[in-house]
């Protein structure tokens, strides 16, 4: 199975939820369940037998939830609320506003650097 | 048919749609592909910093000279020193970086941070300003569990190398020391309130029984009868901290880092939580200290202390953009521990979700709250927050409210139409001498923050004792005196009757 190495950097304090380490490197499946599950879907069982997944290339929703089940340390609501960032989080791709590159949606290339940004900590 | 604004008449109408306008190019230089998307317009990389900076210098320079909107040709002088509010928080950081950047910065060091040749009280690091503090209040001993970050909010403005630092702990507040230093007339007497009933009756305290100020801190705290009440009083408190500091450091202006998004958050909440007579001063505001200080402290008498917030036309994203591309550290500040039901968090969460979703509504909010005026004058000041009251609330209060039998058996010895203001026991009272309230001196927002329950019932964590005589602030203490030729009866000082104080009170004062 191949799979696309990415760098992932935190900001604005984020970093506290993620063990206080302010940048991964991380290699995730070039192609992924569409329902973005990160774990092996169970073997088959004689009475449940094993529906075709379906897929999708890894794009930054999938991510979204391989950090939140692989690397997020504490309190997944404060990073991921209706299979997004939580709002107030800014996400930036290979330097670039994710909203200009169609924020979750946007399929993740070999070598991409993903930014994420907390703008919670007030004034 | 309308002639709005396009932009927000589409949010108002909520429908969703596309994050940015035509193409990915900047719509600034047109040149360059786009990096960031700013309430729905495109910007590149380069046209972003002069955009924050100038939206930043646009809501500051007008407000620098006494004269507020004057002609500015000439230059920007203020009248006093500079103090900066910083909490840690994303908006303060951005703030610090900003003022560091347009007024302290030689132009030869355009990136990164360096420092000023000739030190920071050399005088050409100086012009606008001749002195630049930086205040953060220490908030840690109000609530459980959070850690004091005094060191490393220090270790970032220690890398400018120009401010001086001042920490201040919330408990300051309470401590007789920290006032009688910043030059407070030294408290004679120290005074409890009875947050048990409405009225807020005063007692004093016997000599030498008043707590520490951490445990007048937590007393206080303790004694508020909500959870949207405790963040409020912390930033009070807080508010006036830095302002006394202001004073103190001799500074014509305190600069907070307020986003357009916080100050959008705090508008809502104040408003939610009674404070709608003082929405424009949560904008922007005007302080002159009550007291004046001692001339050998400070070479400037006392003045007005102008609060300004010059971020109060840039978002929360564009602070975190420009934080991550200049590399600024953000501390962090921790949402307060338990207050996630309070009006302050709920609101909060309701302006982020809101802002993403629909960019444009959360400046219409800011617009708005800008054009209200409140309809009736303020005539005085209030005793806790120092900002106008109006007077007569506890009336108004005692009209709309559904009241409790015990309230109403309180309120019924006096006619409705006399209302109770600082006030010597009335001879004709058939119950024992009652003590004077602090009800008429305190403005709606700060009398609903120590009285009003919620309707999940009143805090349990607290005993009664202690609800009955809570410590106050430093200085509102200082604003009452004991009489001694009249059995020691609570009078307020003659202080009160200053500039500020309208006829109403003043007035009652003279004739007793
Ligand atoms: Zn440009
Ligand atoms: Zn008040």
């Amino acid at each position: 199975m191949s799979t696309i190495s990415l760098k992932i950097e935190f900001g604005g304090g984020l970093e506290l939820l993620f063990a206080n380490q302010r940048s991964y490197s991380l290699s995730i499946p070039a192609i992924v369940p569409t329902n973005n599950r990160t774990t092996p879907t169970p073997p088959p069982t004689p009475d449940q037998p094993q529906e075709p997944v379906e897929t999708k290339p890894a794009d930054v929703t999938y991510l979204i939830h391989h950090m939140r089940d692989h690397l997020l340390k504490e309190r997944e609501e404060l990073f991921i609320e209706d299979d997004t960032v939580r709002p107030g989080i800014l996400v930036l791709i290979n330097d670039v506003d994710w909203e200009l590159e169609g924020e979750g949606e946007y399929v993740l290339k070999d070598g991409d650097e993903v930014v994420f940004i907390s703008t919670l900590h007030g004034g | 048919m309308s002639c709005g604004n396009p932009q927000t008449e589409q949010d108002a109408l909520m429908i969703r749609r596309k994050k940015f306008d035509q193409a990915r190019t900047c719509v600034k230089c047109k040149t360059n592909s786009g990096s960031i998307v700013v309430r729905y317009a495109v910007y590149c990389k380069e046209c972003f910093f002069p955009l924050v900076a100038s939206k930043f210098r646009r809501s500051l320079e007008p407000t620098i000279n006494p004269i507020t909107d004057g002609p500015r040709r000439r230059g920007l002088k203020a009248s006093g020193n500079l103090l900066l509010g910083l909490s840690g928080g994303l908006g303060s950081t951005v703030l610090l970086d900003l003022v560091n950047r347009t007024y302290f910065k030689e132009p030869s060091t355009e990136n990164g941070i360096e420092k000023p040749r000739g030190g920071k009280d050399h005088p050409r690091n100086g012009s606008v300003w001749a002195k630049t503090a930086v205040c953060y209040v220490e908030t840690c001993s109000a609530f459980s569990g959070v850690r004091d970050k005094t060191e490393e909010i220090r270790a970032v403005v220690d890398k400018y190398d120009r401010f001086d630092f001042i920490p201040l702990r919330i408990e300051d507040a309470f401590d007789n020391a920290w006032w009688e230093n910043i030059g407070g007339p030294p408290t004679q007497q120290e005074f409890g309130v009875d947050v048990t009933n409405e009225d807020l009756f005063l007692s004093t305290f016997a000599t030498g029984e008043t707590d520490s100020p951490v445990s007048c801190l937590k007393n206080y705290i303790a004694s508020l009868p909500t959870q949207t009440a405790v963040p409020s009083a912390v930033q009070t408190l807080t508010r006036l901290l830095l302002l006394h500091t202001a004073m103190m450091t001799a500074s014509s202006h305190l600069l907070l880092g307020t986003s357009l998004t916080s100050l959008s958050i705090s508008l809502i909440s104040s408003i939610s939580q009674g404070g709608g007579f003082v929405v424009r001063e949560e904008a922007q505001e005007e302080w002159t200290p009550r007291m004046s200080v001692d001339s050998n402290t400070t070479e400037r008498k006392a003045g007005t202390v102008r609060t300004v917030r010059p971020l109060r036309d840039i978002g929360m994203k564009e602070c975190g953009i420009w934080a991550w591309w200049n590399g600024l550290h953000i501390v962090g500040r921790e949402r307060f521990p338990g207050g996630r039901q309070s009006i302050g968090a709920l609101t909060k969460d309701f302006i982020i979700g809101l802002e993403r979703d629909y960019p444009s509504t959360v400046s219409t909010i800011a617009r708005t709250c800008a054009k209200l005026a409140p309809k009736e004058g303020a005539d005085s000041i209030c005793l806790i927050c120092e900002r106008p009251a109006q007077y007569g609330i506890q009336d108004w209060k005692a009209r709309i409210s559904i009241r409790s039998f015990e309230d109403l058996s309180s309120a019924s010895y006096r006619p409705s139409h006399f209302p109770e203001r600082i006030i010597k026991t009335s001879p004709t009272t058939p119950n024992p001498p009652r003590s004077p309230s602090l009800t008429p001196l305190l403005c709606y927002a700060c009398h609903t923050t120590l009285t009003s329950r919620s309707i999940r019932g009143t805090t349990t964590n607290s005993s009664m004792i202690r609800r009955q005589s809570v410590p106050l602030p430093v200085w509102v203490n200082s604003r009452f005196d004991i009489d001694e030729k009249s059995n020691g009866e609570i009078w307020a000082r003659t202080q009160m009757k200053g500039d500020q104080m309208k006829a109403s009170i003043a007035e009652f004062l003279l004739n007793g």
